[in-house]
């Protein structure tokens, strides 16, 4: 549709434009669908991002300090993005938070992280091979959209050929089944939240590594995307269904949504709304067949 | 009925009549000061600044200049942070207040236009000296209060048009913009943009190409700048932005797509690194509201007026409420900008009011 209202919306360049916005949405949305697929939710996105974007850019070279850690840097944001993840899953599954409560309390865990790494004074990246990702070009995409695209391949392959990936699909099919048939749930559902906080960390990293300096907000609004995307995509919030390649279909689709309304010229003061509308619409159709089968939407 | 709840009742009814005493002696305070205006030596003045957090730069340097101008009249300024919590700023005000001082000098910045009421009114009770900047609604006036001195802001609208008529002169009057918008609903973002639609007029030959919002945020602007330029492609030749943040990320679009330095970028607010931008070039211009002087100038009225070299009754009612004059930052000044720093004599009691750029309509 927006094809036909917009030259430019067609052209090759405003496709490789939407592949480039979509990485980073792509690799959060990777993450919570894991989440997603197990019946819980994860909130925390916003948070464990903004900290781990703190973290890479004080701990590459930068602006603040000597350090020049390099991938070594990258790696401990990712790893840090992992111990937020985890956290969340032992609140869920030793205290027994439910899990949308859990990730938020994270969420501001880790945006507190970050304000205290941030300090008054922004750090701006000077590493080459960071701020490179976000510029440099392969076979037309930025690295970044390849680091996403090897993200994708990598959820999938969990989700796919792993016992963690199968038993996230089994907990949010019939977790009672699974528990009574011998499988210790637990350890599975607290992986399951490390992984995702480990693909939100590498978000974080991306962040940064597009605007160039770390930034407290680097997360903000990622939360409500990605599972705005998981959902189009098809991953059920009541759990079981879904999966990664579905979930990338629905951040394209949600990229292109918001890429056409600026194309076609929709006025600002429109599309927040017009936004929220065809998610809605897109959602409730991907509903009506449960509701055939009798299935409680919550 | 039984007779278990009575001493409940005695503690209640005991705590009532304590907070009625309470609240009756306060006022009573608040009555004396009122009489005593005015008649304070300059020792016994307490100074107090107060904004959202220091954590952002331009706040910190307000309440740097405060400090400069507590210390340039041998006193400490009372620094005070609410984290933009309009809740926690109210306590504060009510916990200050609530000490008694009788030469207290307030200098606010609300959280938002709703919560310069309810501060109004307790610094009018309690007779304290109070300046309040940016934020207050429209019908609420300190012309009608005897110590809520003064009230500054800035023209959006003029900021708006300073950088837009940058803009133009950087592309030689002629050429296709992008203007980045910031959260809709906001005073300063309708402001800054009625700016740039004035400055358009101005400029016949600048055609604006395309406007979206940003909302004020880095990360926004990445993703919008990149779209418009594909949308817009090689007839884009500046890009303005309600704020430096947005500017910022317009500048990191422009870099991706391999534009920098071709197009034009001018923001608002002159943050450090936009600062830093525009001493290097690679952005056009950015407008400063010089937070070292308004940290400074809120005490300095106060305290000109608590010392009594000032009598509120005496001030144009022009400077009750005003507009500031704030300044273009392009390359050839942007070395004086870098680093902040106050004039001593902009806070001697009769260059106080020197910055008024027009009365407050």
């Amino acid at each position: 549709m927006f094809a036909a209202l917009s030259p430019q919306f067609r052209s090759l360049g405003n496709a490789q434009n939407i592949m480039d916005a979509a990485a980073v949405l792509a690799v959060v949305t990777c993450g919570i669908t894991f989440v997603l697929m197990m019946g819980s939710i994860d909130l925390s996105s916003a948070g464990v991002m903004g900290a781990s974007a703190l973290t890479v850019s004080l701990l590459v070279a930068n602006n603040r300090n000597d350090n020049d850690l390099g991938l070594l840097g990258i790696a401990v944001a990712v790893l840090l993005g992992c111990a937020f993840g985890c956290l969340s899953g032992l609140a869920l599954v030793l205290l027994k938070v439910p899990s949308f409560m859990a990730t938020l309390g994270v969420s501001a865990i880790g945006l507190g992280v970050a304000t205290l790494m941030f300090a008054g004074v922004q750090p701006n990246i000077t590493d080459a091979m960071l701020k490179g990702w976000a510029i440099d070009r392969f076979l037309g995409l930025s690295y970044l959209t390849w680091i996403a695209v090897a993200c994708i391949l990598v959820g999938w392959l969990i989700q796919r050929y792993t016992r963690l990936g199968r038993y996230a699909y089994a907990i949010g099919g019939a977790e009672e089944v699974l528990a009574l048939s011998g499988v210790k749930v637990k350890p599975y559902k607290v992986a399951v939240f490390a992984l995702a906080g480990a693909f939100y960390g590498l978000g974080g990293v991306m962040v940064t590594s597009q605007l160039g300096a770390g930034l407290v907000q680097a997360g903000n609004g990622y939360d409500f995307s990605a599972i705005t995307a998981a959902v189009v995509g098809g991953t059920l919030l009541t759990g079981g269904r879904g999966g990664v390649l579905h979930s990338a279909v629905g951040v394209l689709l949600v990229m292109v949504l918001t890429n056409g309304l600026v194309q076609v010229g929709v006025s600002p003061y429109w599309q927040g709304g017009v936004e929220g509308l065809i998610v809605v619409a897109a959602v409730a159709a991907a509903v009506i067949p449960q509701r055939r089968r009798n299935q409680v939407v919550k | 009925m039984r007779i278990t709840p009575r001493p409940a009742v005695a503690l209640l009814s005991l705590t009532l009549a304590a907070a009625a005493l309470a609240g009756c002696s306060e006022e009573a305070a608040g009555d004396k000061t009122a009489t005593d205006a005015g008649g304070c030596k300059p020792a016994d003045v307490k100074l107090v600044g107060q904004v959202r957090n220091e954590s952002n730069p331009y706040e910190a340097s307000w309440l740097a200049g405060g400090d400069a101008f507590a210390k340039s009249v041998g006193l400490t300024q009372e620094r005070l942070t609410y984290g933009g919590d309009s809740t926690k700023q109210q306590e504060q005000i009510s916990q200050i207040l609530a000490k008694g001082d009788k030469c207290l000098v307030l200098n606010v910045l609300p959280n938002g236009d709703s919560d310069t009421a309810p501060i109004v009114k307790g610094a009018d009770k309690a007779g304290a000296y109070l300046v309040t900047q940016w934020n207050k609604p429209a019908d609420l006036k300190p012309a009608d209060y005897k110590t809520w001195v003064s009230h500054i802001t800035y023209n959006g609208v003029e900021s708006g048009q300073q950088i837009g008529d940058a803009l133009a002169t950087a592309i030689g009057g002629s050429g296709g913009i992008i203007a980045l918008q910031g959260v809709l609903d906001t005073a300063a973002a309708k402001d800054r943009f009625a700016g740039l639609q004035a400055s358009l007029k101005k400029n016949p030959g600048v055609t604006l190409l395309d406007q979206q919002a940003a909302n004020f945020s880095r990360a926004e602007a990445l993703t919008v700048t990149k779209t418009l330029l594909t949308k817009h492609g090689d007839k884009v030749k500046a890009i303005w932005a309600a704020n430096d943040d947005m500017a910022l990320g317009a500048l990191e679009a422009l870099q991706q797509a391999g534009l920098s330095g071709k197009v034009a970028v001018a923001g608002i607010d002159a943050v450090p690194d936009a600062v830093k931008a525009v001493n290097d070039g690679t952005m056009t211009a950015t407008v400063s509201s010089d937070g070292t002087w308004q940290g400074g100038i809120g005490l300095a009225i106060g305290f000109c007026v608590a010392t009594g070299k000032l009598k509120v009754a005496d001030i144009a009612a022009a400077n009750r409420a005003f507009f500031a004059k704030q300044f273009l930052v392009t390359k050839a000044n942007a070395a004086d900008f870098s680093q902040p720093k106050t004039t001593a004599s902009d806070f001697e009691c009769g260059n106080v009011f020197n910055r008024v750029a027009g009365p407050l309509t």
